[in-house]
């Protein structure tokens, strides 16, 4: 009898444990989410290699969002197809706050070279950086002035380097062609390095890079910066004027953002959207992107979604007319 | 003077030298491991340094790059697996080496070769980075496609005995790097819609299955107990009087290439690798060793490999321009040190220059210490079974292949190039013209096309450097033919006077 008992006892109370086991399970993940996202550790998607300017951006934010939420941010280096690679994988994944992503300029851009990517599917939680874009010639040109260089590029064709195919720096050669009516002829190489160098070496008329890029030349005197294509002068050039005060409309520049899939719960997005820009003001990440030449910035999913949206359809219209 | 006491006083500092230690166990580690590249241990330990004194972050960088470069030679000679690109080359004659019981002498040359040519490479970039980096600052797409197209005439001396047949090895390399969107115009080209694929196949993955991967289907299909040993034994470890003569030439040919190839921006440890072993090979007495396990080719290569890294680093610092893609890394962590690399920065920070010289030099003493004591532990892995040591090697080529990009697609492809490498070796294709294809075909045609975009055919054609590039090419093809036809015919002659008289 007893050990019928025993034989009974032992699977009814292995049910019971493992019932139980299930509720608090259940339990956890239904009831206690709102009070306590997040309860587990989150995956940073960066659709970068590692080492990078985006990935440098991401991994320093990371860190400091740690402090913000008191868990774990794994920085996941997803790289390949411009970026589309990181960037598909992070739109496949589910929207619960536990794995985000560094959103580029080229999330809008992508969608509009061929690539499967809709920037609909993501949820921009803030934007945390923003690189100017800038064209500069080497430091024996005869262009002294941008208004030298597009008037010479309408009647001829002049070679500009940029980091490569289907980069914003291409883009922005575009987008100057297309208001200054020039004849700019995008040269794109592998980098941004490489494209700077090419004009210090004087193998091309000029280069359009993001700031970060030609400004150490620049200081050098190896490259004169004609202008900058923002609506602001930058610091580490105070004496380069925008383009727009040189009186032609172009502002385009690489820019950063925190997204996630799209559809997040409210609340978490709340949770995030916080910690973001909490993460974005500390000295760390802001003393991290001025080194690197770039500009650090907090703007809001509310401010930056109306932006975000507009990039998308200019780049629509930018890619339709090359 | 003082610049240079002032760098070197940096190093006397008991953190940086552990900084330094620590750099040169995980790089021989990395390097060891097939897959994980110097690139991505450097890129990895980066965010880590980055909040680190400038001095202790270089240390631990620069030791891992040095380190990694060692590392990689030894699965390369005992399992035919390149612990990193930059030993393709090692492949070529150490594993030949090990199959016959010399797989001591293979490591310990290979490491002196390799500490030989990191310290060539030093010397260049001690005293000639500035005027190396004018150099550098005049090849253009034009220059480095035709340096290219010259690096395409070595897939004659990396084919083997039968030259046809390492034609189509090549070529097939050459179709393989049309896989991906196109360099200029961004369509895309055989991705069959795979997002992975649009940067081209991935080269790392792709080595790794033709070389390694395929060498353990292979023995895996004719192992039989008693016939297919592995590598037991390792003979001796010291090279004799006479093979420490035979080393000096190829040394001093690896120190010539690797430093000129180390300076060119994107150019690294592979393709000098892969060029010093075919140009030792031509001026050789005993040409037909190589690729059969000749000590010099395995010199060659490896001192030309590691001779790039003194120069790729001078490039990076003068010219602002990464001499390779470790430097492209470490060239972001210079610039939030508040390092600006360019011309300007000898002049502002002259000792910089000589701090990282000596962290290289103490990294590359250290190194070789370390591999010549560690290499003695490798025998117990060797020991084990073969079943065991196919295990491992697949395990690590699996795990590594997959760490490089967290991408499944690029162990596919690894797998693939394995079936494929496989078969290329039942039918005798080498798999050395593939690699070489892959990796020089992209390049070629992306700087022809930029080149041509710039200027059309004439710019090309009105650069010196390129015109001599491309005629020593012409000649490195056109001559040895010709050379054999006019001394046959010659000879031809002799004996016919001979008769006559």
């Amino acid at each position: 009898m007893r050990t019928t008992f025993r034989n009974t006892a032992m699977p009814i109370s292995v049910a019971a444990v493992s019932l139980l086991a299930l509720t608090s399970c259940a339990d956890r993940a239904g009831g206690g989410e709102e009070a306590a996202y997040p309860t587990e550790d989150i995956t940073m998607v960066v659709p970068y290699d590692a080492g990078g300017a985006s990935d440098l951006s991401a991994r320093t934010l990371a860190a400091e969002l740690e402090t913000e939420l008191d868990v774990s941010v794994i920085v996941e280096n997803r790289s390949g197809g411009a970026g589309s690679v990181g960037l598909d994988y992070l739109a496949s994944q589910e929207a619960d706050g536990y794995t985000l992503g560094y959103l580029p300029v080229e999330t809008v851009m992508l969608g509009h070279q061929g690539y499967d990517i809709d920037p609909a599917d993501f949820d921009p939680l803030g934007q945390i950086v923003s690189v100017p874009a800038t064209i500069a010639v080497p430091a024996d040109s005869e262009y002294e002035t941008l208004d030298e260089l597009l008037e010479a590029a309408e009647s001829e064709e002049l070679s500009v380097s940029n980091s490569g195919t289907g980069s914003i720096w291409q883009a922005a050669t575009t987008a100057l062609n297309e208001e200054a009516g020039t004849q700019l002829s995008p040269v794109p190489f592998d980098g941004g390095a490489p494209a700077v160098n090419a004009a210090v070496g004087g193998q091309v008329d000029a280069v359009v890079a993001g700031v970060s890029e030609t400004a150490v030349a620049a200081e050098d005197g190896r490259l004169r910066v004609l202008a900058i294509l923002d609506d602001e002068r930058a610091d580490v050039m105070p004496d380069v004027p925008t383009a727009e005060e040189l009186g032609h409309d172009v502002s385009i520049g690489g820019w950063g953002a925190i997204g996630a899939p799209a559809g997040l719960p409210e609340e978490t997005h709340e949770v995030l959207v916080d910690a973001i820009s909490a993460a974005a003001e500390s000295d760390a990440f802001v003393e991290l992107i001025e080194d690197s030449g770039n500009i650090p910035v907090n703007v809001s999913p509310e401010e930056f979604q109306p932006f975000y949206e507009e990039e998308n359809s200019r780049f629509e219209s930018l890619f339709a007319e090359e | 003077m003082s610049a240079v006491m002032e760098g070197l006083s940096q190093l006397n500092d008991p953190v940086v030298l552990l900084c330094i230690l620590i750099g040169a166990l995980a790089g021989m580690l990395v390097g060891a491991f097939p897959g994980i590249t110097a690139t991505m241990a450097v890129a990895l330990a980066s965010a880590f340094t980055l909040t680190m004194e400038p001095v202790q972050g270089l240390a631990v960088l620069l030791t891992i790059y040095v380190a990694a470069n060692f590392g990689d030679r030894v699965p390369a000679i005992l399992v035919n697996t390149p612990g990193t690109p930059a030993s393709i080359a090692t492949t070529f004659d150490g594993y030949p080496l090990a199959r016959q019981g010399k797989a001591g002498l293979a490591l310990t040359t290979s490491a002196f070769g390799a500490a030989f040519g990191t310290f060539a490479g030093l010397l260049v970039l001690i005293f000639a980075a500035i005027p190396l980096s004018r150099i550098a600052l005049n090849f253009g797409p034009a220059e480095i496609f035709a340096l290219v197209v010259f690096g395409l005439t070595m897939i004659v001396s990396v084919s083997g005995s039968n030259l046809l047949k390492g034609l189509a090895a090549a070529g097939f390399g050459l179709a393989l790097s049309t896989v991906g969107r196109d360099p200029i115009v961004g369509t895309e080209r055989m991705t069959f819609g795979v997002l992975e694929l649009s940067d081209g196949l991935p080269f790392i993955a792709v080595i790794i299955g033709l070389f390694g991967i395929a060498d353990v289907f292979d023995q895996m299909l004719t192992h039989h107990a008693a016939t297919a040993k592995p590598i037991q034994s390792f003979g001796r470890w010291m090279p004799n009087r006479m093979e420490r003569r035979q080393m000096l030439k190829p040394m001093a040919i690896g120190s010539g290439v690797g430093a000129v190839v180390g300076a060119v921006p994107a150019a690294g440890g592979d393709i000098a690798g892969l060029t010093a072993w075919s140009v030792s090979r031509r001026s050789s007495k005993n040409p037909e060793l190589y690729g059969k396990g000749s000590l010099e080719g395995l010199t060659a290569g490896d001192t030309a490999s590691n001779a790039t890294l003194g120069p790729s680093v001078s490039t990076t610092l003068a010219l602002g321009v990464p001499g390779d893609s470790v430097m492209a890394v470490l060239m972001g962590s210079l610039v939030i040190w508040g390092f600006n690399p360019g011309p300007g920065l000898f002049a502002a920070q002259p000792d910089l220059v000589y701090t990282i010289a000596g962290i290289m030099v103490l990294a590359t003493v250290l190194t070789l210490g370390l591999s010549l004591l560690r290499m003695r532990g490798v025998t117990k892995l060797l020991e084990l079974p073969p079943h065991y040591l196919w295990t491992v090697v697949i395990v690590f080529c699996l795990v590594g292949t997959y760490a490089v990009n967290n991408s499944t697609v690029d162990v596919l492809a690894m797998i693939i190039f394995g079936v494929v490498g496989l078969f290329m070796r039942r039918l005798g294709f080498p798999p050395g013209p593939v690699v070489l294809g892959l990796i020089l075909g992209s390049m070629a045609e992306a700087n022809l096309r930029r080149a041509l975009e710039i200027g059309g055919v004439s710019n090309v054609l009105t650069s010196p450097i390129a015109v001599g590039f491309l005629l020593v090419a012409l000649a490195s093809v056109a001559l040895p033919p010709l050379l054999r036809i006019w001394r046959s015919r010659r000879a031809d002659r002799r004996t016919a006077q001979t008769i006559n008289q």
